[in-house]
C-alpha cells in the first residue's frame, strides 16, 4: 500500500486540480485500487470535481474530536480562585463581576481540563462536542472518497484530519486498496502535519512566484523533519517572474526531484468551471499531457519506495 | 479611549489574493495620510513582507510550555499523566513519565498539580515574531517554525503585541490591517474576532464560492460586519452563477479586481501596485479597481482620524 499527499504551503497553487486529475488517472490504471481523501477540512473542495455517484450513497458521520469545558453554577462557591490563579492558560476563563461567577469563552476553550481538575468544588466538567463531519461516498467514476469538514468554531482541524485518515481504514474497500491519494490543506501547521504523518511520499506543488517559492521551501523543511521523501511539481511553470530562476536554482542546488512542470493553460480553469478533472475535460491539452507525465513519474518513484 | 479601526482581510480558500488586498489597502490608507499598521497573521506562510520587499527586524522567539520531569523530585505517582486530557505524558507504573511534545496542549496542568513540584516548564521555541517598516507602513509578522503545530500561539502573541501598542500609544496608528491564513481554523478565527470590519477575498469559481460561504458563516458566527472582494473577476464560465448565489445569500460585495498583468508584475517585483511613487499605469484595470474598492471602503466604515 502506498500513501501519498499533495501539499503546497501556499494556497491556491493547484493542489485540488492536480489531485483530481491524478485520481482520475489512477482509477483507469489497472495496477491501482485507489481510495481518495480530502484532508483540507477547513475548505474541502475535491468533492466538487469528484462528486458522488448518487446522493443515496453519501454517508455522513459526526465527529467529536473536540472537548469543551462546561461550568456548573450549582457547585460554584464564588471563590474566584479559577480566575485569580489563572487556571486557564488559554484565557478562556473570564470573570462575570455582576453575577460573581466565571464565564467560559467557548471559542477560546481548548478542553484541556485544567479548570476541572484544579477547581476544589468540581464546578467544571469537560465534554466532547461536535467538531465536524466525515463524509464518505463512491465517486461517479467508481471509487471511494472521504473528506472531513470542520464545524466552524470547533478549533481542532488537526484532530479531524487524523480522524479522516482513520476512517479510510474502516472502509470495506480498504483491504483491497493499494493506493491512498490525499488532497492536503494549505499551510505547514497542525492540519498539514496531521496529513503527512505516516505517509510514504509527498507531492509538493508550487508556482514560480515569490510567495510560491517562500512557502514551498517551508513546506519542504517541514516534510524533511518527518523524513518523508517528496517530489516537486511546478504549476504555471512558464510565468514570467524573477522567481522562476530562484525556484529552479533552489531545487537544483538541493538536488530535489522534479516530478513535472505544468505551463499556464486555460483548459485548467475551464475544466474547473465544468467541475471536471482537466485530464478528462481536455485530455489533449498541454496541461493534461503534463499531468500524465507527472503521473508516470510519480508511479516510477513510488515503485522504488518500499 | 481612541482606538484604531481594525480591518481583517481573510478568505477561506488559499490563493485568492488576501495578501495582495491587505497590502494594497494598507498602502492606500497610507497615501491618504493615515498611520497604518499591517499585521501578517498567516504565521504558517507569512508573505506580506515579500510584497512589500521589507527587511524583517526585531526577531523575537515565541516560547511554548512543555513539561520537564525533574527525576530527583518525581515519585512516579502518575498523577500528571492521569489528568492529562491530551495524553501528552506517557506513564508506565514505577517509571518516570515521558512528555510527548507533539500532543501537549501547553495547559500547564501537570506543572500545577504535581504534589512534589517535580515538573518544571521547559520552554521550547515554536516560532518567531518580527517587525518591519516599508513604504511608510509598519509591519508585525509572525512565523511558525516548520514542523511545529501550535500556530495559534504565535497569532495570539501578535494580537497581544497589538493590544500593548493600543494601550500604551493609542494614537500611534489610525488603521490596523490584519492578513489571515487560508482556512477557517482557530488562527483565522482569532484575527476575525479582533476586527471591526472583515473583508473576505474570493474568486468567481466553484471552489471560491464554497469556501466563501464557509468563511462568511464563521464571520456571522463571530457577529462581525463583512463585505467581500471578488478577485480575478474577469474569469468567465462560472461568474454569473457565482454572483447570483452571493446575492441570494445576501453577501455584499465591496468591489472586484479583474485579471491584470500589472498586478502580477507588482507582486513579483515587491512594489505594491497602489504606492504613490510606483510607476504602474494609473488607468490600468487593476489600479482603477483598487481605487474603487478604497472609495467604497471609506463609505462603509467610519474612518475619521
Amino acid at each position: 500500500m502506498k500513501k501519498i499527499a499533495i501539499i503546497s504551503g501556499k494556497g491556491g497553487v493547484g493542489k485540488t486540480s492536480l489531485t483530481a486529475s491524478l485520481v482520475s488517472l489512477a482509477q483507469k490504471d489497472p495496477e491501482f485500487n485507489v481510495i481518495t481523501l480530502d484532508c483540507d477540512v477547513d475548505a474541502p473542495n475535491l468533492a466538487l470535481i469528484l462528486p458522488p455517484k448518487s446522493e443515496e450513497n453519501v454517508l455522513t458521520h459526526d465527529t467529536f474530536t473536540t472537548k469543551k469545558a462546561r461550568f456548573l453554577e450549582e457547585k460554584c462557591v464564588n471563590c474566584k480562585q479559577c480566575y485569580d490563579d489563572h487556571f486557564c492558560e488559554f484565557n478562556a476563563l473570564d470573570w462575570d463581576e455582576s453575577n460573581n461567577i466565571p464565564i467560559i469563552n467557548y471559542l477560546a476553550c481548548e478542553g484541556c481540563g485544567a479548570c476541572k481538575v484544579l477547581c476544589h468544588e468540581n464546578a467544571f466538567e469537560i465534554n466532547p462536542v461536535k467538531s465536524g463531519e466525515i463524509i464518505s461516498y463512491e465517486i461517479d467514476i467508481g471509487l471511494p472518497l472521504i473528506y472531513g469538514k470542520t464545524k466552524l468554531g470547533s478549533t481542532t482541524s488537526g484532530l479531524l484530519v487524523s480522524e479522516v485518515k482513520q476512517h479510510a481504514t474502516k472502509l470495506k474497500e480498504f483491504n483491497d486498496a493499494n493506493f491512498i491519494l490525499i488532497d492536503g490543506p494549505p499551510g505547514i501547521g497542525c492540519p498539514v502535519i496531521a496529513t503527512v504523518s505516516g505517509l510514504d511520499y509527498i507531492v509538493a506543488i508550487t508556482e514560480p512566484t515569490p510567495s510560491g517559492l517562500h512557502d514551498v521551501k517551508r513546506a519542504i523543511e517541514m516534510v524533511n523533519q518527518f523524513n518523508i521523501p517528496f517530489g516537486i511539481v511546478i504549476n504555471k511553470a512558464d510565468l514570467k517572474s524573477a522567481s522562476q530562476k530562484q525556484l529552479n536554482k533552489y531545487i537544483e542546488k538541493a538536488g530535489f526531484e522534479i516530478l513535472g512542470k505544468i505551463n499556464f493553460d486555460l483548459s485548467i480553469p475551464e475544466a474547473m468551471s465544468y467541475a471536471k478533472p482537466v485530464v478528462d475535460y481536455a485530455p489533449e491539452s498541454s496541461a493534461s499531457q503534463a499531468i500524465k507525465k507527472i503521473y508516470n513519474n510519480l508511479k516510477l518513484v513510488l515503485s522504488t519506495i518500499n | 479611549m481612541l482606538k484604531p479601526k481594525i480591518i481583517c482581510v481573510t478568505g477561506g480558500k488559499g490563493g485568492t489574493g488576501k495578501t495582495l488586498v491587505a497590502v494594497n489597502l494598507a498602502i492606500m490608507f497610507k497615501n491618504r495620510g493615515y498611520k497604518v499598521l499591517l499585521i501578517d497573521g498567516d504565521v504558517e506562510n507569512p508573505n506580506t513582507f515579500l510584497l512589500l520587499n521589507a527587511k524583517l527586524k526585531n526577531k523575537k522567539k515565541v516560547l511554548y510550555f512543555l513539561p520537564k520531569i525533574i527525576e530527583d523530585k518525581c515519585t512516579k505517582c502518575g498523577l500528571c499523566a492521569e489528568n492529562c486530557e491530551t495524553h501528552a505524558l506517557l506513564y508506565i507504573k514505577d517509571s518516570y513519565p515521558i512528555p510527548i511534545s507533539t500532543v501537549c496542549s501547553g495547559c500547564k496542568l501537570c506543572y500545577k498539580i504535581c504534589p512534589t513540584n517535580a515538573i518544571e516548564p521547559d520552554l521550547k521555541v515554536i516560532g518567531w515574531t518580527y517587525t518591519a517598516s516599508a513604504f511608510n507602513i509598519d509591519l508585525f509578522l509572525g512565523e511558525l517554525k516548520p514542523a511545529e503545530a501550535r500556530s495559534a500561539v504565535i497569532v495570539n502573541k501578535l494580537m497581544e503585541n497589538l493590544e500593548k501598542v493600543i494601550k500604551t500609544e493609542p494614537e500611534k496608528y489610525d488603521i490596523v490591517i490584519l492578513d489571515t491564513a487560508p482556512g477557517a481554523h482557530c488562527d483565522v478565527e482569532e484575527l476575525i474576532n479582533g476586527a471591526d470590519l472583515v473583508i473576505p477575498v474570493t474568486e468567481p469559481t466553484r471552489f471560491g464560492k464554497l469556501d466563501l460561504l464557509r468563511i462568511v458563516e464563521l464571520i456571522d458566527l463571530l457577529k462581525k460586519e463583512h463585505k467581500a472582494i471578488v478577485n480575478r473577476s474577469s474569469l468567465l464560465g462560472y461568474k454569473e452563477k457565482f454572483l447570483k448565489e452571493l446575492e441570494e445569500k445576501h453577501i455584499e460585495i465591496l468591489g472586484d479586481i479583474p485579471l491584470d498583468e500589472e498586478i502580477v508584475s507588482s507582486y513579483c517585483k515587491g512594489i505594491p501596485l497602489m504606492d504613490e511613487r510606483s510607476k504602474f499605469d494609473r488607468d490600468g484595470a487593476g489600479y482603477k479597481s483598487f481605487e474603487k474598492i478604497f472609495e467604497n471602503l471609506l463609505k462603509w466604515g467610519d474612518f475619521s482620524k
